[in-house]
């Protein structure tokens, strides 16, 4: 037989059915996006784990210029702490993909190269392909707007192209996506690169560190041994260049654990404002049950039993809200992942979900809720008898405190609005609850959109900083004089600027080569120094400590604030060093500057590197500005380039950069929308449970008022005012809670992704819906609870308990 | 019938500390009522009737004096004690019945033995129809309170009262929302209580007890003005 105290409790929560849904609700749609976070963070971060390390990448790649053969790679295999070697090729070439030119980096394999290190699955095709044929990474298909069978335009080592078939494609998880970086990925034999005028040589030496016990983790000893391998290399007569050792994980894992851990804050935020809904809720089922509880402790409940009670009804609302929200949960984190998954190439080769996932759910969805009403719940428990037997519903210090008499003293103004706001201030701590839930969820929302917003401003506002429409890197070293003058001249062309960049690492200054950390791709991890002149027009990026070069500046250099964050933050006037070619070069910091869309850089002037160089006034690297079709004007820049026997291997248009820097962040502002939507839903239902708990206290107030005179829309009219004031009070609170928390989300995601602040950008937009939604949700809750109060009968209201 | 009294009052006193100064609610009260008696407190409002009665049901601490309820001197009680002790050893009857509107009549009955454990979940059910019949309205013992009259509900209520068989039963002007018959027959009701063993002490606006109060406690500004025996 069910004890009557369990039987009163199902009974009660029967009759508030209707705030009960809302709590359920409430919770629920939190939890759905706790958990699809939950859930797509730890599916993807398994799938990429697993994507990664089956691909065996390489634990550092020696750039050996003079190649590697058979007999080398045989002795290389025996070096100490060298578990496995082969030698490949990497040419960055461009593609011509419907009338521009795409980069493209090919990876040369030769046919009988066992593929235990750095592998790729073959999808469709068959590996080795033909010399007139290659794979292409299934992900660029879209970017060289290509797929099986079709026909390739690819540069070759003179510039023209060469036909190349696609005889099928290759999944290559280990690579940024092709998308993401507006670069195509090929596979082919040393032959068919023979076919596009390069030279095959083995220069890429790739090995996995490791020992009996298996692959080497320890970032340190990979450096190590691959150093070692170096200096041996270099003894024997094979000096290396360059040594790659990127993280054992996918190029993009930080990031992508970062960000979704930033959401799973959202979410849990979202949770924690459900939580709240869920404790004013209940703590106002609880006020007005204030004489019922007063007569169960007069006849023997202990305060003890009765938070019990209120606590196991909380818990079961929280429970009934986690079961009803896991499906959704998974299913959306499902999708979440997939997108995520598209986003970074890699296939779901398993979409269980880790058991973990389900207890933290669990944890949070019943815990959260709980832990939060547990300050009404003990609160209402703990009440005397005599306090609530004298309880008639009103607070018995209205009247008597400041504020209220100050209230007494306004004069004029509209009565019932006056009165609707000595109404919203009767229950002072379950409006500082209502308005705290409001704030909270409308500046969770504004934050959402406002960083959305200041996404990309800071994308807007750092491409702006670039002033050229077109970067051109030149197939080798010339002449800049006999450059600029071969571009100056050609028609849509209204400027031309030529600068000298080198690949560089961070130097330790011990002599020991130099390890990078530069995936395969060559765009994560990469290390550029760059000289332009100190009064350069084409880029105008704004310092953010120091200064920009000047004219005459010599041994000095400009750091981004990506080069800044590899050479350890340095403070301007302090040195670095930076190791090009193997040659280590020391320069002290003028300047750091905020650049949106480019790899670490460090900049100097002019002629800073023709030491480096070896000769005085070259151009690796053309920018111009246009006037009218880019396209086509940069095609005739190369053209004539070409012709001036200054060939180009790649062009950079700067809508291009637009469109790697939107690839790699899209996904994420989507997300962030999606979450501000959460807030949204959660905040307005506790206003509209707060509402119609307040029209429901005062359902005998109404009463009398009307026995006194007041119509039925007189007390409509009241309660809607109240409603919007409410309303209207915690959108105040939102924006002025939303603009720190959107300065700090902005501060942390910018650093993040761009290692520069996101700029403050409210979205007024945004600002305008939360206003709308919080003043429509406040006007329906009240409409609602106030029409249904007036249907009651005069009598009806008087004996209301 | 034990003379040791049941309630044992003395010298309370309570002062209510209001905006407008200390209000003297009681001043130097002494009591005492012993098993079997019916003790009704009359006086005009504000006389201090119903803070006595609290004093008695541990509602309310005294501010000086002492207040001992079958041997357990209940000002010296614990908030976290006082809950537990009144439902085994106070019953109570308010004014307006205070029973609890989605539960049934038995399922109030009930509450008082689920949350003290005095009776077993078993014996529950057969203990309350009990008190319901003893108190006339077996037949109703399934409905919900607002399907019964006022005086249906006041009986509810005193069975609710008798759930853990205390030895006290205190009621705060239990016929004051009842007509003048539903009233006679409560009235009644008290006095077969007290007849069977019970210290009843009702705080009242009734003016003839006869024939069924015992005693009569009058009170004025917080002072007993007279405690006599009210004529059979």
């Amino acid at each position: 037989m069910t004890r009557p105290r369990v039987a009163k409790l199902r009974r009660d929560l029967w009759q508030a059915r209707g705030r009960v849904a809302l709590m359920v609700v409430a919770v629920a749609v939190a939890l759905t996006a706790v958990g699809a976070m939950l859930v797509a963070r730890a599916v993807v971060s398994r799938a990429a784990a697993v994507a990664y390390t089956g691909t065996d990448p390489a634990s550092a790649t020696l750039d050996v210029p003079g190649g590697v053969d058979a007999t080398l790679l045989a002795r290389i295999r025996q070096r100490p702490g060298i578990a496995d070697a082969t030698a490949r090729q990497s040419i960055t070439t461009r593609v011509r993909v419907g009338g521009q030119w795409r980069r493209m980096l090919l990876f040369v394999i030769a046919p009988d190269d066992p593929l235990r290190i750095a592998r790729f699955t073959v999808e469709s095709g068959s590996w080795p392909p033909s010399p007139h044929g290659l794979l292409i990474e299934r992900a660029a298909t879209g970017v060289l707007d290509a797929s099986s069978g079709s026909t390739l335009q690819i540069a070759g080592a003179d510039a023209t192209t060469t036909p190349l078939r696609v005889t099928g494609l290759a999944y290559d998880p280990a690579l940024a996506p092709a998308a993401q970086e507006r670069t195509g990925y090929g596979y082919l034999t040393p032959a068919a690169a023979g076919r596009l005028g390069y030279t095959p040589t083995a220069d890429q030496l790739k090995i996995v560190v490791g020992g009996p016990r298996g692959r080497e983790l320890d970032q340190a000893t990979v450096d190590r041994v691959a150093g070692d391998l170096a200096a041996w290399l270099a003894g024997t007569g094979h000096p290396v260049h360059q040594i790659s050792a990127p993280p054992y994980q996918h190029p993009h894992h930080n990031q992508t654990n970062t960000i979704t851990a930033l959401f799973l804050g959202f979410a849990l935020a979202a949770l924690v404002l459900a939580g709240v809904l869920t404790a004013t809720t209940l703590g106002a089922m609880l006020a007005a049950q204030t004489r019922q509880i007063g007569a169960m402790k007069a006849v023997g409940a202990t305060t003890g039993q009765l938070l019990r009670l209120y606590l196991g009804a909380t818990a079961g609302i929280a429970g009934t809200a986690t079961v009803l929200a896991v499906g959704p949960a998974v299913l959306a984190g499902y999708g979440l992942a997939g997108l995520v998954a598209g986003l970074l190439n890699i296939d779901l080769t398993s979409r269980a979900v880790p058991g973990w996932v389900f207890l933290v759910l669990a944890a949070a969805g019943i815990g959260t809720p709980v832990l939060v009403a547990l300050v009404p719940l003990v609160r209402a428990a703990r009440i005397t008898v005599r306090a609530a037997l004298d309880d008639h519903g009103t607070d018995a210090r209205v009247g008597a405190r400041r504020l209220d008499r100050r209230l007494t003293r306004i004069r004029g103004g509209n009565r019932t609005t006056v009165l609707a706001a000595r109404n919203m201030l009767r229950r002072r701590t379950r409006l500082v609850l209502t308005l705290a839930l409001l704030a909270a969820g409308g500046a969770l929302f504004t934050t959402g959109l406002n960083t959305a917003a200041a996404w990309q401003a800071l994308v807007d506002d750092g491409l702006a900083k670039r002033s050229y429409d077109a970067e051109l890197q030149l197939a080798g070293p010339a002449p800049a004089a006999a450059v600029r003058a071969a571009g100056a001249g050609v028609d849509g062309v209204t400027a031309i600027e030529t600068s000298v960049t080198l690949p560089a690492t961070p130097a330790n200054g011990t002599g020991r080569a130099e390890v990078e950390r530069t995936y395969p791709d060559g765009g994560h991890g990469r290390f550029n120094l760059t000289a332009l002149p100190a009064d350069t027009t084409m880029v105008h990026f704004e310092p953010t400590d120091g200064r920009w070069l000047r004219p005459g500046d010599t041994g000095v250099v400009v750091l981004n604030q990506a080069a800044a964050t590899r050479l350890g933050a340095p403070r301007t006037g302090a040195e670095v060093r930076l190791a090009v070619d193997g040659q280590l070069t020391r320069w002290r910091v003028a300047g750091i500057v905020a650049e949106v869309g480019g790899p670490a850089t460090a900049y100097v002037p002019a002629a800073a590197l023709d030491p480096l160089t070896g000769t005085p006034g070259l151009a690796t690297t053309v920018r111009i500005r246009t006037a009218g079709d880019t396209q086509a004007a940069t095609g005739r820049v190369e053209a004539a380039l070409a012709a001036a026997g200054h060939p180009v291997a790649g062009t950079t248009p700067t809508t291009e950069l637009r469109g790697a820097v939107d690839q790699h962040v899209v996904i994420f502002i989507y997300t962030l929308v999606a979450l501000a939507v959460v807030m949204a839903v959660v905040g307005v239902l506790g206003l509209a449970s707060a509402m119609s708990i307040a029209v429901t206290e005062r359902t005998r107030e109404h009463g009398i008022m009307q026995a006194i005179g007041a119509t039925p829309a007189t007390i409509r009219r009241l309660v809607l005012t109240e409603g919007l004031l409410t309303g209207l009070a915690g959108c105040l609170l939102a924006v002025l809670l939303g603009l720190p928390g959107s300065a700090a989300v902005g501060d942390f995601l910018g650093r993040l992704a761009f290692g520069l602040p996101l700029p403050l950008r409210p979205s007024y937009p945004g600002l305008g819906i939360w206003i709308l939604l919080a003043l429509a949700g406040a006007a329906a809750a009240t409409l609602a609870a106030a029409r249904r109060a007036a249907r009651l009968t005069i009598p009806q209201t008087l004996t209301h308990q | 019938m034990n003379d040791e009294p049941v309630v044992d009052v003395q010298a309370a006193t309570k002062i209510y500390s209001t905006p407008a100064g200390d209000f003297p609610a009681l001043r130097g009260v002494d009591l005492r009522v012993t098993a079997g008696q019916f003790l009704a407190v009359v006086g005009r409002s504000g006389s201090g009737k119903t803070t006595l009665l609290n004093l008695l049901a541990g509602i309310d601490r005294p501010t000086g004096g002492a207040v001992r309820i079958a041997g357990t001197d209940v000002h010296a009680l614990r908030e976290a004690r006082l809950a537990a002790w009144r439902g085994r050893t106070v019953g109570l009857v308010f004014q307006f019945f205070q029973l609890l509107p989605t539960l049934t009549v038995a399922e109030n009955v009930m509450l008082p033995m689920d949350f003290c454990g005095t009776v077993t979940a078993r014996r529950r059910r057969p203990v309350a129809m009990e008190l319901l019949d003893r108190v006339g309205i077996a037949e109703q013992a399934d409905k919900l309170p607002a399907a019964l009259s006022g005086g249906q509900q006041q009986r509810a209520a005193i069975a609710r009262a008798l759930a853990n068989d205390p030895p006290v039963l205190l009621a705060d002007e239990p016929t004051g929302n009842l007509d003048s018959t539903t009233a006679a027959a409560v009235l009644e009701l008290f006095t077969t209580l007290a007849r069977a063993g019970k210290a009843v002490v009702m705080v009242t606006h009734e003016r003839d007890l006869t024939g069924y109060a015992d005693r009569r406690l009058t009170l004025a500004d917080g002072l007993v003005v007279s405690d006599a025996a009210v004529p059979a």
